[in-house]
């Protein structure tokens, strides 16, 4: 098995640990559906519960097995992982990610409704767009401010969307 | 509803209105699909938000156009930039590109837009053919029916579209399912699965959750590379129609494969065109040209992904079941105008069908004009940096989504959507059998439990129908040939044949 598959399973195990902890909780809430004394005068067969078991026992026994390749297919998942995070941390095009997704998580957290929403897009477009190196200030702001125009306007006007 | 009625208002809603509203989203459609990191799913879950005050029958129309653009207009990237538009045109843009390298940006270009009408128009004759029929039959499926397709349908689905191991393709589907049963449940208004969150009792909306998982992570993916992309020249050369109807047989194959596939819930066109693809290069009398420009490769993608556009919507308007992502998305956007397809379908809405084959056709009259208009604007609009495109694609998923409800939370649910589709790209995680799983959620789980009410709560409900039956063994075969049971009985049985024959001869 070569080096990026062994490194995919180490993730696999991960994951099928996270699917099998969701399917646990959705089974638990099926449980909780299926023995509540609210839903005692429901027959069985259609409390919600029976689905919502179902799915999450079906969920957590994929995750499980999911798990149990990652581990075989991976030697030691963690030994894996120890080796494979900090060697990602370190790699530009994941530090380029990071910043998308913090500007996208300002623009969605912090900017929205508390700044108007003009000014918020402009700032979040000209800002992005400079980072990650669009071209010339100027052409950056021009393209920004026409962008947030026409997006007030087919939204704002036309639409008549109240904007935050 | 009578012949003249129907035709009636099938013109009603092909007004002057409609053809420039599916002649503006062909345009959107082959746009985004040109551009390498925009998908057509994400462009009609996008355009849905922003079209949700339209009436319901325009807006469809509008999105339906987009369908048509979007599979087609990926090609266009493909033969320039070697880069397809979406995951559709990728088997073209093997043939495309070199095509292009070599001189015939042009002649690839006519081609594949030939290509892309024939499966498109192959695709509708079936779509008018086939719903009525089925509409029919599916009027005698019961809740058991229901309940078995759509969680065949989320099986098949991951099992078809996974590039790792297919269970991954099933944990998407079932998680899914299980975020579909998220709010209160139609039967008992328990809630289920909200966490205490009184937002969440109304179900996690559809388009917000579309928008963050499929826009988000391409907005990221894209800027964290740094690639600047090559621009093939176009040159002056024109194809003769001869040289395309040679290829008739391969087109006639691709689109049986790509309306066959495009009936299979939620696989969708890149599958139709791989598949399509490879069995066409597997008959060949020149195989060897295969990869390297060839025209009978070309075909053979293209035509295959657009009949799959057809063939997709045959289930979702006969069944409610989507045939497809862009089917999938475009099924919520149908749920949003109040159009609610399935077999009532026929009787709520019986000119419906032939509206949309109507708006079909114009799409790709338009796609037909359009495309070879587009080719060169194209050429300077791709070489846009992504630093610039992908911060407005950002902008337009947060007000895309928060113009449904004009609230917070469709943000929030973009952004987490976002972070999940993330996870699933790298964990290789295919996204369609979770978006047919969150849009069946609600049918899988309702049928389930009318099916078990009905039958006083015996299981037998589920084997003892013929449909049903059916269903049960194809999900069972489906399971255990996934888990290797077929292929180590197999190895067991020519293991055995060989130490018979081995003790024979000694």
């Amino acid at each position: 098995m070569d080096e990026s598959t062994k490194r995919l399973r180490s993730l696999d195990f991960f994951m099928g640990t996270g699917f099998a902890l969701i399917g646990f909780y959705v089974m638990f809430d099926g449980y909780k559906a299926f023995v509540s004394p609210a839903l005692v005068t429901v027959e069985k067969s259609v409390n919600p519960g029976v689905t919502t078991l179902f799915v999450g026992g079906f969920l957590a026994l994929l995750g499980l097995i999911l798990a149990t390749i990652g581990v075989r297919g991976s030697g030691n998942p963690f030994r894996k992982a120890a080796q494979v995070i900090p060697e990602t941390i370190r790699k530009r095009t994941f530090l380029r990610g990071v910043l998308a997704m913090a500007c996208i998580g300002v623009y969605f957290f912090i900017f929205w409704g508390r700044i108007p929403y003009v000014m918020a897009t402009f700032i979040f477009l000209a800002g992005m767009m400079l980072l990650f190196k669009g071209g010339a200030w100027w052409k950056v702001c021009l393209i920004s401010g026409i962008t947030v125009a026409i997006i007030w306007y087919l939204f704002g006007v036309l639409a008549m969307i109240p904007l935050p | 509803m009578g012949t003249e009625q129907i035709i009636a208002e099938v013109l009603r809603t092909l007004n002057l209105e409609f053809i420039a509203l599916i002649a503006v989203g062909t345009l959107i459609g082959l746009i985004v699909g040109a551009l390498p990191g925009l998908t057509t799913t994400m462009g009609i879950a996008l355009l849905t938000g922003i079209t949700f005050k339209f009436s319901g029958h325009s807006a469809i129309a509008l999105l339906m156009g987009l369908y048509v653009g979007g599979v087609s207009g990926g090609s266009l990237s493909g033969v320039l930039i070697g880069i397809p538009g979406t995951p559709a045109n990728a088997a073209a843009t093997l043939d495309g590109f070199p095509l292009a390298m070599a001189g015939k940006g042009a002649q690839a270009i006519t081609i594949s837009r030939t290509a892309s009408i024939i499966g498109t128009l192959f695709g509708i004759g079936c779509l008018a053919f086939f719903t009525p029929l089925l509409s029919n039959l599916a009027l005698k499926f019961t809740s058991a029916e229901f309940c078995l397709l759509g969680l065949f349908g989320v099986l098949i689905s991951g099992t078809l579209t996974g590039a790792d191991l297919p269970m991954k393709g099933w944990i998407a589907g079932i998680f899914g399912l299980a975020i579909g049963m998220i709010g209160m449940d139609e039967l008992t208004a328990w809630h289920r699965l909200t966490f205490g969150s009184p937002e969440l009792i109304g179900g996690v909306p559809f388009i917000p959750i579309m928008i963050g998982f499929f826009g988000i992570p391409q907005v990221i993916e894209a800027l964290m590379s740094e690639q600047d992309v090559l621009v093939a020249a176009l040159d002056k050369t024109k194809v003769k129609l001869k040289e395309i109807l040679v290829h008739w047989w391969t087109a006639l194959r691709a689109g049986l494969i790509g309306v066959g596939i495009g009936i299979i819930p939620g696989v969708g066109e890149d599958v139709a065109a791989w598949v399509s693809y490879g069995v066409a290069k597997k008959g060949s009398k020149h195989p060897e040209e295969y990869g390297k420009g060839s025209y009978e490769g070309l075909v053979a993608a293209e035509t295959a992904d657009n009949a799959c556009i057809g063939g997709a919507i045959i289930p979702l308007l006969s069944l409610g079941i989507p045939g497809s992502p862009p089917a999938a998305v475009l099924l919520g956007a149908f749920l949003i105008h109040g159009v609610r397809p399935g077999p009532m379908m026929s009787f709520e809405f019986p000119a419906f069908t032939y509206q949309a084959v109507s708006w079909l056709l114009v799409a790709t009259l338009f796609m037909r004009f359009m495309a070879l208009w587009l080719a060169r604007p194209m050429q300077k609009i791709l070489q846009i940096k992504n630093a610039i495109l992908m911060p407005i694609v950002a902008v337009l998923c947060a007000i895309g989504a928060f113009s449904l409800d004009i609230r917070f939370l469709d943000i929030v649910l973009v952004f987490f959507a976002g972070l999940i589709g993330l996870i699933f790209r790298k964990g290789k995680y295919p996204p369609a059998p979770l978006v047919l799983g969150i849009i069946l959620g609600p049918l899988v789980d309702t049928n389930f439990r009318r099916a078990l009410k009905a039958s006083g709560g015996d299981f037998s409900i589920f084997f003892t129908r013929p449909i049903a039956l059916a269903l049960v063994l194809a999900i069972v075969v489906l399971i255990l040939g996934q888990l290797g049971v077929f292929g180590a009985i197999r190895d067991k049985w020519r293991s055995r044949k060989q130490t018979e024959a081995q003790t024979t001869i000694s």
